[in-house]
């Protein structure tokens, strides 16, 4: 079971534009994304939308994967930047187990 | 996959301490300029970012990532960071064969003659020419990456430094978005190949163009080589993605997972391959990958350069 929390978008703000929540989960980051892994990266921005953010603790390794190559900001249709919002979560992540 | 806390902690060490993400002295690291007659004044600094000197170093480092990615042995790598890191960087320096490092610092010698050859008012200072923190930014470390930043924009600063020449799309991005961005501290940036500027109609060959992530879209600059080649009679053949749609090569994930950058560097080559023609790239990087995935790929300045050869 994952434990949401409410106020995570708002944790998430200093590390990342505030763009989370324009994404409506439509899918063109995942289809256009060169890795071809699973919901990558439509999952992880889901996760901050519903403020899953054990979920994205426990996932963390795969951000690494992201290429930065900036397909999905170039076709995203809510211009939501999903490659920025996972560069944000990598900053989130660092940020997290530096302080651990 | 290899824990990437364990290399971002090995980077960011390496960079914290020696300035550049493999802990190798900036002395044997950037020798291209030695014996090269370059001038120490002019208007625009020629900024390398060390970005083509560190591929030998990547491609060597990579092939034993690579080696022992998903095996019980790579659990290791989380103690490099013990090792002090000029002496990692030293041992990596010593088994990195000296050819290699001698084409990769051709190719800076031919960007440099292209300058020259197109007039430009430029000089070159070793002592000012950093890595960028570009890989710190990627991988998610900003403290680190903000932190190296302004130690590199500090120095270029206090020369008096305001007009930068570049080499490579990751360095001419942090210079560019980044510096301002995090740092507070801007540069007119310019890349050599939008400082082309000689007749030549010597090209007499065609060429599939690789257009890197941070040109193509990052940076919205694909269009400049593309005519540059063009005036010098070099076509370049139609590649399906390109410019603001370009594949990655892969590179960016050679440090976390090897498998994964050939795995993607092999799908962009069999898309580059359905030209036909010799691949040309203006990325380090994407060089170092490309070439990783089999191809022989040729880097931009060497186009340029034998045109003015001829």
């Amino acid at each position: 079971m994952a434990l949401l929390n409410p106020n995570f978008a708002e944790e998430m703000e200093p590390f990342t534009e505030d763009t989370a929540l324009a994404c409506f989960n439509c899918g063109t980051c995942t289809a256009i994304c060169p890795l071809i892994y699973e919901h990558f990266p439509r999952k992880m921005i889901r996760y901050i939308q519903i403020g899953a953010k054990d979920r994205i603790l426990e996932n963390a390794q795969e951000l690494w994967r992201c290429l930065h190559c900036g397909l999905c900001t170039q076709t995203c249709p809510r211009e939501a930047n999903p490659g920025e919002i996972i560069l944000g979560l990598k900053r989130f992540v660092v940020a997290n187990w530096r302080r651990s | 996959m290899y824990n990437p806390k364990d290399i971002i902690d090995i980077i960011a060490g390496n960079v914290r301490k020696t300035r550049n993400p493999f802990g190798i002295p900036k002395f044997l690291v950037n020798r291209w300029h030695k014996g090269f007659d370059m001038p120490g004044k002019g208007d625009a600094m020629l900024f390398t970012g060390l970005m083509y000197q560190f591929v030998p170093y990547i491609e060597k480092s990579t092939k034993y990532l690579a080696k022992y990615e998903d095996t019980f042995l790579g659990n290791f790598i989380r103690f490099a960071g013990y090792i002090p890191s000029y002496l990692s960087g030293l041992g990596l320096s010593v088994i990195t064969p000296g050819d290699e490092k001698k084409k990769f610092n051709g190719i800076l010698q031919n960007i440099a003659k292209i300058l020259k050859a197109s007039k430009v008012d430029f000089f070159y200072r070793p002592d000012l020419d950093d890595y960028s923190g570009v890989l710190l930014y990627d991988l998610g470390d900003q403290e680190g990456f903000v932190k190296h930043a302004r130690y590199v924009a500090g120095k270029l600063k206090a020369a008096g430094i305001k007009k930068l020449i570049t080499v490579d799309p990751h360095t001419t991005y942090a210079l560019i978005v980044l510096f301002p961005k995090y740092v507070g501290e801007s540069f007119e940036v310019k890349t050599y190949f939008e400082l082309v500027n000689f007749q030549s109609k010597n090209g007499h060959r065609h060429v599939t163009l690789h257009d890197p992530c941070f040109y193509g879209r990052y940076l919205d600059l694909s269009e400049v080589p593309k005519k540059v080649l063009t005036d010098l009679n070099v076509e370049c053949v139609p590649v399906r993605n390109a410019g603001q749609f370009t594949n990655c090569c892969g590179g960016p994930a050679e440090s976390i997972s090897p498998k994964l950058s050939t795995e993607v560097g092999d799908r962009r080559l069999e898309e580059l391959n359905l030209t036909g023609e010799k691949i040309v790239a203006m990325c380090p990087i994407c060089l170092g990958n490309l070439r990783k995935s089999g191809a022989d790929v040729e880097d931009l300045s060497t186009v340029i350069a034998q045109c003015l050869e001829k």
